[in-house]
Formats: structure tokens, sequence, C-alpha cells
């Protein structure tokens, strides 16, 4: 398990970019409480999804809206069309865990993930 | 003849106004949108009317368009409407829903707080600070239920200006708390195009002497405007309604619901407090006007003029339509009046201006402010 950010770092119905990674990593604290994981970056173009909008368990790409579920990875509408990794997240002592996917990221054109 | 007479100081009754180009170049309109506009508290718009979070509207406030918007967390927030990459005007829609102000131009994307969120290969520009390259932030204070904006970079105390004048005219800003103007709610409101200077519709707001010529039906329920002097040649004390008259209505008769914290000399009267540059507020026994002024040119004001009551009366549905008639008219005829004015403001008969009768006599303090402003 990879050892994120802490708790206290997140805002919840927020997302934040974790770069020591890669690739970066966007973990979110939903409404409802729930933590999870999800590549950083938009599989259509170089976009942080840390920075959009997070709602009924799915957040929308600030830069053209595609929407990705945060437990399964698919985008749902927009101009994206493969999925982002969902990375298997808890919360242990106030701290943000993961286990990082081991499948291959799908990136946008021009992304490399090293 | 006449012209050289008046250049001798006449015996008290006439004071000058402003020469006719204060009302008609653009040069003067020019430093009001700097030096006034770009520098007091502007009241720009009602806080219901961004209900919800991402909810926005733009307003011109001097030379700029602000973006007025709702964060996540139900707090105000208020932008230069101007990308900072290219300049393209970020928000193209006069009001609307967003989760995110986006340019239409490169898609350089700032969330609803200001900030640059995201661009196209804004993660391979690591040094690009977000909140520098952020939406060009405006001051904002709320206030009465209305949102107020500075673009001063260090605006003036609210206190001082906005509450000052309320101050000025009521006595004491306490005295204001019985009408309970944030806690109103929208019951109508109209927006006027007039073809007219801001000044001119002040000046126009701050006098009666010309109510009973223009104003029949307002003269109807105050019968002392008869005699000229506005409700704002005094302080701490509201015109009385008539005898007879049973409401602050087109007719004359009952109004809807009593606001309920008047106190004895509050009731069956009307209070009117200009709070400079652009906000008139007319308080009643049943309900409040207010109105915001946007001044668009040197010889053009949008003006909108909002009725505010009880929010059961709203919400009842209750029927205002012969309160908001009464205003309503006399704003329709206090704006002709200034209609007509404004073509002759570039007369040779008003070049050193026209006269102010002692009954306007305190419109004066409002011209030095103006001349003060400009330097």
């Amino acid at each position: 398990m990879h050892r994120l950010c802490s708790l206290s770092d997140l805002t919840p119905g927020e997302g934040l970019r974790v770069d020591s990674v890669a690739p970066p990593v966007a973990v979110f604290l939903a409404e409802d409480g729930t933590v999870h994981a999800i590549d950083d970056t938009c599989t259509h173009q170089d976009a942080s999804l840390a920075e959009g909008w997070l709602e009924d368990g799915a957040v929308e790409c600030p830069l053209h809206e595609s929407r990705f579920c945060l437990r399964s990875g698919v985008p749902d509408g927009g101009p994206a069309r493969g999925a982002v990794r969902v990375h298997r997240a808890e919360v242990v002592d106030g701290e943000v865990l993961v286990e990082l996917s081991t499948a291959a990221p799908c990136l946008p054109p021009g992304v490399v993930s090293a | 003849m006449i012209i050289e007479q008046l250049e001798e100081p006449l015996p008290g009754s006439i004071l000058p106004t402003l020469g006719g180009s204060w009302y008609t170049d653009p040069d003067v309109f020019a430093l009001e949108q700097e030096r006034i506009f770009s520098t007091q508290w502007m009241c720009v718009l009602r806080g219901d009317d961004l209900p919800a979070a991402g909810d926005y509207r733009l307003v011109q406030v001097g030379r700029e368009q602000v973006v007025v918007s709702r964060n996540r967390r139900g707090e105000i927030r208020a932008f230069l409407n101007v990308c900072r990459h290219r300049g393209m005007r970020v928000c193209t829609e006069p009001a609307g829903t967003a989760r995110k102000f986006q340019c239409g131009y490169h898609a350089w994307t700032y969330d609803l707080d200001g900030k640059l969120v995201a661009a196209p290969n804004l993660t391979k520009m690591p040094d690009v600070d977000r909140d520098a390259y952020g939406l060009r932030g405006v001051a904002v204070q709320e206030w009465m239920g209305y949102v107020w904006v500075c673009l001063a970079p260090e605006p003036p105390s609210f206190t001082g200006t906005v509450l000052g004048d309320l101050v000025t005219r009521l006595g004491e800003a306490e005295t204001f708390d019985a009408w309970q103007v944030a806690d109103l709610r929208l019951g109508k409101r109209i927006a006027y195009d007039v073809h007219a200077n801001w000044k001119l519709i002040i000046e126009n707001f701050m006098e009666c002497y010309h109510c009973a010529t223009i104003h029949p039906e307002l003269t109807e329920v105050i019968p002392e405007f008869a005699d000229g002097w506005a409700a704002q040649t005094y302080v701490g004390r509201g015109a009385e309604f008539g005898d007879g008259v049973e409401g602050f209505t087109v007719d004359g008769s009952a109004g809807v619901t009593p606001l309920p914290l008047l106190t004895a000399d509050q009731e069956r009267r009307y209070f009117a407090v200009t709070i400079k540059p652009t906000v008139f507020v007319n308080m009643v026994p049943d309900h409040v006007v207010v109105h915001r002024m946007f001044p668009t040119a040197v010889d053009r004001t949008y003006v909108e003029c909002d009725w505010l009551f009880l929010p059961e009366v709203v919400e009842a549905g209750t029927d205002v339509s012969r309160s908001v008639e009464l205003f309503d008219r006399v704003n329709r005829q206090d704006f002709e009046a200034c209609e007509r004015t404004q073509p002759a403001m570039s007369s040779v008969a008003y070049a050193d201006g026209g006269s102010l009768v002692p009954a306007e006599h305190h419109i004066e303090a409002f011209h030095a402010w103006v001349r003060e402003q400009l330097g």
C-alpha cells in the first residue's frame, strides 16, 4: 500500500492531486465521507481531474466535461473514450493508503507515465 | 442682460447647478467612471439573485464587466470578466449556472473562486501560479440583502461611505434595522433604460420641488410633497401619509402585511435615502423599494428597481400590483423628465448651469461631493 496523503489534507467535495507517484493520482473525499483514488490525468487531453466538479460519485473533467465514475473509472459523456485507472483506497489512522492499480494507464496524447 | 445679472451674487434664493457639460462631456463621464464608479462600493444585485452554488450574473461597474457568482461554500465572489491568457470574455451569457468559468478561446478554466484550475497542457507548466493567473478578484460586501462590489484595490470603509449616507439621512444607522431589508423578498423587479446622465436622476430623486407637477398619484398619498420639500431635506423624519390614505399604493388603498418592527414614528410615513453614488432606498410601512443605477454612457443609465415585501407576502402570491404601480409610475414620470432635460444640457442656455431653489439647496452637497471625487 502507498500512503498518498492524510485525511486532513482533503476537503469534502473536492479532489487533491498527488504527484509523488507516476502518473499522478487524484484523491477525492466525497460528501458521503468515502475516499476515492483514480488516475489524475484525463484520458482525452492533459488536465487534472482533481480540479474537476465532484458530484454523485463522478468527477467532471474541468477542461471538456467528460464525467469519470470514481468506482469504475469509466467516462460517461464528453470527448474522453478511455477509462482512468481506479486505485483501491482506505483510510488507516487518518492516513490515505492506496493499492496502486497494476493495469497500464490510459493517458492522453503527449503525456507519458514516468 | 439677464445673464449679466446672474453673474452677480443673488440674495440667497438661488444656488447654481453644475454646468451643462457635466452632463454631456464624455471626458467628464470617463473621469467619473475612473474616480467614482471604480472607487466606491457599488450595489450590483440582490443576494437572492444567486440562490445556488455556481449561479452567476454579469454586471457593469465603471468601465468593467464583472462576474458576480456564488461558490460551492455558498460565498459570493466577484471577478473581472477577462481571461488572464489572451483577454477574451470568459462569461458570455448575462446570467447562468456554472461549475467552472471556462474561456471559449483556449479553454483556460477557472473554478468558482476564480483560481486557474485547468488549461490545455497546464500540467506541463508547473511554474504557472494558479492563483496569480486566476481571474482578477473584486472586493465584495453583503449588506441589506444586496451584493456590493468595489473595484479599488483598497476599498473605502463600508461603514464610512455606504452606512455614512444612511446616518446622514436617518440620524443613526440602527434606525434602518426596523425595515429588515435583508430579510425581505423580491416581489417585483422592473428595469428602465433611461436616456439621461446619472446625475440628473440623482438630483431628481433628491428633491420634491417637482412632485406636485409630475407626480399626481404620489402627492395624493403624501400631500405634504405639494409644498416642494423632500423627505431628503430632513434628518430622521419621514413624510406623512395624507388623512384617509390607507397605504402606499397607486390609489391610496390598503397595502399588504406591514413590517412588524416599525416604531410609531415610522408608520404611515415614507422615508427616502440616497446612497452615493447609485442607490436609492425608499421605505414605507409594508415594503421597501431599492433602485440600483448602472451608468453606461454620459447620456444613458440603466436602472433596476426592486420592490421588497415580507417573505410571507411573496410566498403567498399576494397581489402587490397596486403597491408596485405607485412607484413604477413615479419612476416613469421622473425618468421622462430626466430624458427631456438631457438634450438641453448641451444648450448654450445651460452652459453655466441652472438654478437650485431653497427646497433643492441640499443637492449642492451632492455636487460638491462629485467635484471632490473628480479632483
